[in-house]
């Protein structure tokens, strides 16, 4: 029998497939991920007046871009690689890219899911409405804020082996974010916290997201933020990379 | 070594594998023809499954070569790896997909079009036409460890790599999957196992390499390691029921402390 090599097109089909139906199968899982970002954007109702509608909606992004990242895609490979599941598809005769940009297609779906998902819940339950130009901007940021927790989740999937290990920290490392950026960018732990938060990865996804909504007050500093979010997102996908290995053992 | 290589299906020449400082696999060389069941067999940590992960791609030998099917598993690794169906050691697969998914998928990655029809009846063919909507998970051992030899053999290829693949299997399943190696052999196409059970390998492979340590101490047919063995004083000294069998020379040739 000859040598079949399948074409790239045919095996990221099979990889897309397999990949969202686990992520449909898994749906619980997700909606716990977009649960947070519904709660604030119905608590901080009272928020939209006085700090406008563009706040609310990129906090609310934020978080769940921090959710997607460091709950749903780095715990589905450290369980993944624990369990042997890509050895056994790199044994097959594939690309080795196909199996990570598979799963972060997926990861993309939920994102642009999750903006879809807090601008209708910001529409109908606080009244917020953006311009269209103002949306697709906020789409666009929120994939290169996704980047960043993707990134920083593939590094801390590198870095620690034991899934349960892996999944401990990055709820650590979520609730570090929930904690420090939304009650430092609130202002509630001190005018110098707030300075410093601003430029962490939370504040500076959270400040294009935030500019991109409103594209009239994009000034050096929404400016500045986008290129430190794309730094993080280059040094922790950069770490995320040169640590990761395929296989526990 | 076979001066015939172009027949051979598996050439493995000088390997040396590494982890770190580690030599797992030194100076290794052997080669399986087509239609041959070939057994590399090893105490634990003796470099069986270092020297599998090597020609599997999954780890990258320090030097030596590896060609499967022609394709040298370094520089044309997809032909190589298309050429193979590998089964693991621990194989496992989506959780969240049943069966009939996973057959799919794994046909779809060796580039082979799986119609209703063809599925159907690659299920009968393994005793699970009416577990294709379960979960890898949900079935048992012997289902399992059919599933995986249906994956891995999905394509026909014309190597097949089975690490420790009766591991945990009672005797019906485990006669059941000799039956389906000798199979493969029967289609012309090459079988390299690995196993703990010396009773497994005397009745299905043709021929043996026991590794130690890194290194091949001994290679040939069962029975003929037997005969050649059968006088040495260790291997006298280790024998039960006045009987050689294959264990006893492979644990006069390995010692009989056991490996961590």
């Amino acid at each position: 029998m000859e040598i079949i090599i399948p074409k790239t097109s045919t095996v990221m089909g099979a990889l897309l497939r397999a990949d969202y139906t686990t992520l449909w199968r898994n749906r619980r899982a997700s909606f716990m991920v977009l649960i947070i970002p519904m709660i604030i954007v119905f608590s901080w109702k009272n928020l939209v007046a006085t700090a406008g509608g563009a706040f609310v909606l990129s906090n609310s992004i934020t978080l769940g871009l921090v959710a997607i990242g460091l709950m749903g895609y780095t715990n589905s490979i450290a369980r993944d690689r624990d369990k042997g599941i890509f050895q056994r598809l790199r044994v097959s005769p594939l690309p080795l890219w196909t199996i990570m940009v598979s799963r972060l297609l997926v990861q993309l779906s939920l994102i642009l899911l999750l903006t879809i998902i807090v601008f209708i819940a910001g529409f109908q339950l606080d009244h917020i409405t953006m311009s269209i130009t103002g949306y697709v901007l906020a789409f666009l940021s929120s994939i290169v804020g996704g980047a960043v927790y993707l990134g920083l989740g593939q590094a801390i999937v590198g870095r620690i082996q034991n899934p349960e290990t892996v999944n401990s920290t990055a709820r650590l490392i979520y609730f570090a974010f929930i904690i420090v950026g939304m009650f430092g960018e609130l202002g509630v732990l001190g005018d110098k916290f707030k300075n410093v938060v601003d430029w962490t990865p939370y504040g500076t996804v959270k400040n294009i997201l935030a500019a991109s909504l409103e594209p009239v007050r994009w000034d050096n500093h929404s400016t500045l933020s986008l290129l430190l979010t794309i730094g993080y997102a280059i040094l922790f996908t950069t770490m995320g990379i040169k640590w990761f290995k395929w296989s526990t053992k | 070594m076979d001066s015939t290589h172009q027949s051979n299906i598996l050439q493995v020449d000088n390997l040396n594998v590494f982890y770190g400082n580690f030599q797992a696999v030194n100076n290794v060389s052997f080669y399986v023809k087509q239609g041959e069941i070939f057994g590399l067999l090893g105490p634990n940590g003796a470099g069986k499954t270092s020297a599998f992960s090597a020609i599997e791609g999954l780890i990258k030998q320090k030097s030596g070569s590896i060609m499967v099917a022609g394709y040298d598993t370094l520089k044309q690794p997809l032909q190589a790896r298309a050429a193979m169906g590998v089964q693991l050691q621990a194989n496992s697969f989506q959780p969240e997909l049943n069966i009939s998914e996973i057959l799919r998928l794994y046909a779809s990655i060796y580039g082979l079009n799986l119609t209703n029809k063809m599925l159907n009846a690659l299920l009968r063919e393994i005793n699970l036409y009416d577990s294709e909507d379960k979960k890898f998970g949900q079935l048992s051992g012997g289902q399992q460890q059919r599933i995986s030899l249906a994956i891995t053999t999905i394509h026909d290829p014309k190597l097949v790599l089975l690490d420790e693949p009766t591991s945990g299997l009672d005797p019906q399943s485990r006669r059941k999957l000799w039956s389906h190696i000798e199979a493969i052999r029967e289609k012309g196409n090459a079988v390299v196992l690995t196993t703990h059970s010396m009773e497994e390998a005397e009745a299905v492979c043709d021929r043996i390499s026991i590794i130690d340590h890194g290194h091949i101490i001994a290679t040939g047919m069962p029975q003929s390691l037997i005969d050649k063995h059968r006088n040495d004083p260790e291997v006298i000294a280790v024998s039960r029921r006045g009987k050689i069998t294959l264990e006893d020379v492979f644990i006069a040739l390995t010692g009989e402390a056991i490996r961590p």
